[in-house]
This record gives structure tokens, C-alpha cells and sequence, in this order.
């Protein structure tokens, strides 16, 4: 699914990510650790082609860094899900309407967005509020919408990028069990986190950042 | 299909949900649209303006008293070729009498016992002359002509009104291109901002895999519909403030003028609004999404 081969990237202002090389497989749930400011974020930033690497290759289902031209960028978001700690939602439209987005950009028509979005509201677990605006959610809430929005489109890969950062301890755990269903339904995972005891124990392959390099796999 | 209903919908949705955006970008559009029509109004009237205070100039041209009728008539077709002058009337004797009987309220004849007022002429100037008038040459050619005793005429208050034109026609090229200059400024930045207040929705967009064109798509049609509505306020408006000047015109002063607007301005107002808040909708947009 996601292939990094020696792949280094610098911000203008310094720091980012240097001579990563792993793979994650179809149906992987990894776990990315690592301090503020390891280079998660970037790692993340580089799978969504939000930046392009300086040097190495990303390849990510069908898509490639070396080849991908800017107008194909919005087709390869497409097979992924992604999941902010800071939610991402729009704050003038309802939860239905924030779910629905996705499918409106893939060109569902009206009943089938209408379901869809039922589905995945019922499989994150937030059946009622659906005409609730999100300032009037709590965090979980929020983030389980988000996560919602994620597989709404039925993505090949989610990428959550410290989905549990806003989240009270008992909220966050039920995020990643969340995390995992969608993971045993096929859905590759990558989720990156600073809280290691959220995430120890599960099993999960984990990939360890610091300072931009890689530490462990 | 529907995804392009969606994209129209959005952008119908979107001046509702931000009405307060909505508001600013309409009403400083509206302002712009308002001035720069009310400018171009005054332009379309100026020249009527003048036509009809180049109706109200007089030479007045009196005659020698040993002039008789004939003879001033044959002066009068001399004043008619001189450049610049539209017509020419005799007033004889008879009409004089009348004529200051009507202005002073007396009969000079009864009050004399005789006719001391000399034959005369009232001369108008041409009034669709896009240059200054100019009326010493005519008054000093007419001056010239045998048997003309003396030439009376506003030549301070003429030469003011024509000073003025020269002047409003000379400033009003540059004033027009520096207001719609302003006004395509204030119009584009203010849609610009009420873009970048939305930069939120935006990167969403652009996180989820949409296109540049369906992001793009409502805010252009939210534009449009800003624009549309500008101009729908502002037609009523710059009709209204013509309709009250005339109004003030007809009711105040003696002067028998009518503004006009011409029906080709709100198509060109409709255009500029359209085709700015489109533009700036779509360079704002993109600008964002670099």
C-alpha cells in the first residue's frame, strides 16, 4: 500500500524527515510514534502528496512521487481516509453535510450519498445528531464524525494524524478500538501518535520517529 | 449532473451561510456600481446640460438710429455667416416698444411723446459645438458691420459656463478611468477577503480530493450571485437619484433640463460587477489553492 524508499524532505525553516525507507501492506494497522516535531506530521503531509519528496521515491497504492503530475493529486486523496486532531470540519454545515462532502467531490447522486453517509455515521457509532452543527458536539464527537467523513468513501487507506491529541483518555481508547474495526474490515491504518501508552500492547507494527529519522520499524 | 447541481446549490448555500460576508461583498459592490453609474450619468448629461445653457446666450446688437428696417435685416443676414452663430432676429421699433413695455412696465411712448428705442438684433450662438465657444470674435466681427451702434452680452457669465465645460471635459476622462480603477480594486479585494475568510473550507476541500474546478465552481457562482445582486440594488438607486435631481430641477429652478439614464449603462454596470467578482473570485480561489 505505502512504500517510502530513502526518502528525505526539509522544510524551508529546517527540520522534516531524512532517508526513510519502509513498506506497509494491504490491510496493515501501523502505529507512527515519535515526539513533537519528529517528523510525523511531514510523513503523513508526504503519503497525501501535500508535499513532494526532495529525494527517494513514495509510492502509494497506484501513485507515484516521481511521476505524479499536480492534477492527479486530488484522485490519489481519494483513496484516502484522513483523520486531524484537530477535526477538520466545517463549521457551517450539519454532520450530515460535513459526512456527505467526500461523496459530492467522487459524484455520488443524492440516495446514495444518503445512505453512505448513514452507514458510516452507524459504524463510528453516532446514529443521532446528524443535523447537529459541530460547535455543538463535544471532542469525541467531533472526531468520530471526522473519522465518519474518513470512510465514507470507503478508502483503501485512513491516515490519522494524532486523532486522539483533543481527546479524554476514555474517548481516545474508543477512537482507536473505532480504528481497528474499520482496520478488520481491510482498510490499511497508519496512525500516528506522542501517547505510547495508547498504543502498546495491541499488537500493531509501530514505526518510531525522532528528529526526523527513523529509530525502529 | 448532480454533482454540478451540488456545485451550483454550494454556491447558493454559501451566501445564506455567510450572510455577514455576503453582506460586505454586495454592499461595497453596490457602492462601486453606484458611483461609477452615477459618474457615467453625469458624463451622458453634461453635454445636454450645456446645450441648453448655450440656448440661453444673447448678443444683443443695436442699431444706429438712421438704420432703417431694410438695412438691419441686411446686417442680420451678414451676422447669420459669421462662424459660430446659429440665428439671428430683427426687433423693430414697434417690438421694442412692446417688449420694454412687457420688462419695465412703461409705455415709453406715452411717457416721451416719441420712439427712442433703436432698431436692434438678438443673436444666438451654435450649441452643439464639442469645443469651447468662444464669443469675442463673433462679437468683434459684429462689431464691425456698417450701422451697429453697440453689442451687449454676458461675456463674464459665457465665458465662465464654457471655462467650466472646457475644464469638466478635459478632467473627466482621467476622473472615470481612476474611479472604475478604485471601484474594480475595492470590488476584487473585498471579494478576495471573504474568500480567504473561508480558507478553512478550502484546505478541507482540497484534503478530501477535490478538484481545483469543484472547489472553485461555488465560489464563482456565489460571485456572480453577489454581483447580480449589486447591480439589482444599485439600477433602482442611480434611477432614483436622476428622478430626484430632476425632480429638484423642475421644482426649484427655472431651468428646463431633464436627466436621462441611458438603458445601455446597466448593461455595462452588469457586466463590470459580473465579470469582476467572477475574476476576483476565481484568482482568489486560486491564489488559496497554490
Amino acid at each position: 500500500m505505502i512504500d517510502f524508499q530513502n526518502v528525505s524532505y526539509t522544510h524551508l525553516k529546517g527540520r522534516g524527515v531524512t532517508n526513510l525507507s519502509f513498506s506497509i501492506d494491504d490491510g496493515e494497522f501501523v502505529f507512527l510514534i515519535g515526539p513533537t516535531g519528529s517528523g510525523k506530521t511531514t510523513l503523513m503531509r508526504l503519503i497525501y502528496f501535500d508535499l513532494l519528496c526532495d529525494s527517494g521515491k513514495i509510492n502509494v497504492g497506484n501513485f507515484n512521487s516521481d511521476r505524479i503530475k499536480k492534477s492527479k493529486i486530488p484522485l490519489a486523496r481519494r483513496d484516502i481516509g484522513m483523520v486531524f486532531q484537530d477535526y477538520h470540519l466545517l463549521n457551517d454545515r450539519n454532520v450530515f453535510h460535513n459526512v456527505a462532502l467526500p461523496l459530492h467531490v467522487i459524484g455520488c447522486d443524492a440516495s446514495e450519498i444518503s445512505y453512505r453517509v448513514e452507514d458510516a455515521l452507524e459504524l463510528v457509532g453516532f446514529e443521532g445528531k446528524r443535523s447537529h452543527y459541530p460547535h455543538e458536539l463535544s471532542g469525541g464527537e467531533k472526531q468520530r464524525v471526522t473519522l465518519a467523513r474518513a470512510i465514507v468513501k470507503e478508502p483503501k487507506l485512513i491516515l490519522a494524524d494524532e486523532p486522539t491529541g483533543n481527546l479524554d483518555p476514555v474517548a481516545a481508547f474508543e477512537l482507536v478500538q473505532l480504528l481497528e474495526t474499520i482496520n478488520n474490515e481491510g482498510t490499511t491504518i497508519l496512525m500516528a501518535s506522542h501517547n505510547y501508552n495508547l498504543i502498546k500492547g495491541r499488537g500493531r507494527r509501530i514505526i518510531e520517529l525522532k528528529d526526523g529519522l527513523m529509530r525502529g520499524s | 449532473m448532480d454533482k454540478f447541481l451540488y456545485l451550483i446549490s454550494e454556491g447558493l448555500k454559501n451566501v445564506w451561510r455567510h450572510k455577514m460576508t455576503t453582506f460586505t461583498a454586495v454592499f461595497s459592490l453596490f457602492l462601486a456600481l453606484y458611483f461609477v453609474g452615477l459618474l457615467a450619468t453625469a458624463g451622458e448629461n453634461t453635454r445636454s446640460i450645456l446645450q441648453y445653457l448655450r440656448s440661453k446666450y444673447k448678443i444683443e446688437v443695436f442699431f444706429k438710429q438712421n438704420v432703417d428696417l431694410k438695412s438691419a435685416k441686411k446686417v442680420s443676414d451678414l451676422i447669420l455667416e459669421v462662424k459660430g452663430v446659429r440665428s439671428s432676429t430683427v426687433i423693430n421699433k414697434d417690438d421694442a416698444v412692446r417688449i420694454f413695455k412687457d420688462q419695465f412696465g412703461e409705455d415709453i411712448l406715452g411717457v416721451l411723446g416719441y420712439n427712442p428705442l433703436p432698431i436692434s438684433a438678438v443673436v444666438n450662438l451654435k450649441r452643439n459645438s464639442e469645443e469651447m465657444l468662444k464669443i469675442a470674435p463673433v462679437v468683434s466681427e459684429i462689431k464691425k458691420m456698417k450701422g451697429v451702434q453697440e453689442v451687449r452680452y454676458q461675456g463674464h457669465l459665457i465665458k465662465k459656463i464654457e471655462r467650466t465645460y472646457s475644464r469638466f471635459m478635459q478632467l473627466f476622462p482621467g476622473v472615470a478611468v481612476l474611479f472604475i480603477t478604485v471601484s474594480v480594486l475595492v470590488i476584487y479585494n473585498t471579494v478576495k477577503l471573504s474568500i480567504f475568510s473561508r480558507k478553512e473550507l478550502i484546505d478541507s476541500l482540497k484534503l478530501i480530493g477535490a478538484t481545483k474546478l469543484f472547489i472553485q465552481m461555488p465560489f464563482i457562482f456565489e460571485g456572480l450571485i453577489d454581483g447580480v445582486l449589486a447591480t439589482l440594488i444599485s439600477i433602482p438607486l442611480i434611477m432614483g437619484t436622476v428622478g430626484g435631481t430632476n425632480y429638484m430641477i423642475d421644482n426649484f429652478t427655472s431651468w428646463n433640463i431633464e436627466l436621462t439614464v441611458a438603458p445601455i449603462l446597466f448593461i455595462w454596470l452588469t457586466l463590470l460587477s459580473g465579470i469582476i467578482s467572477v475574476l476576483g473570485s476565481y484568482r482568489a480561489v486560486s491564489g488559496i489553492m497554490k
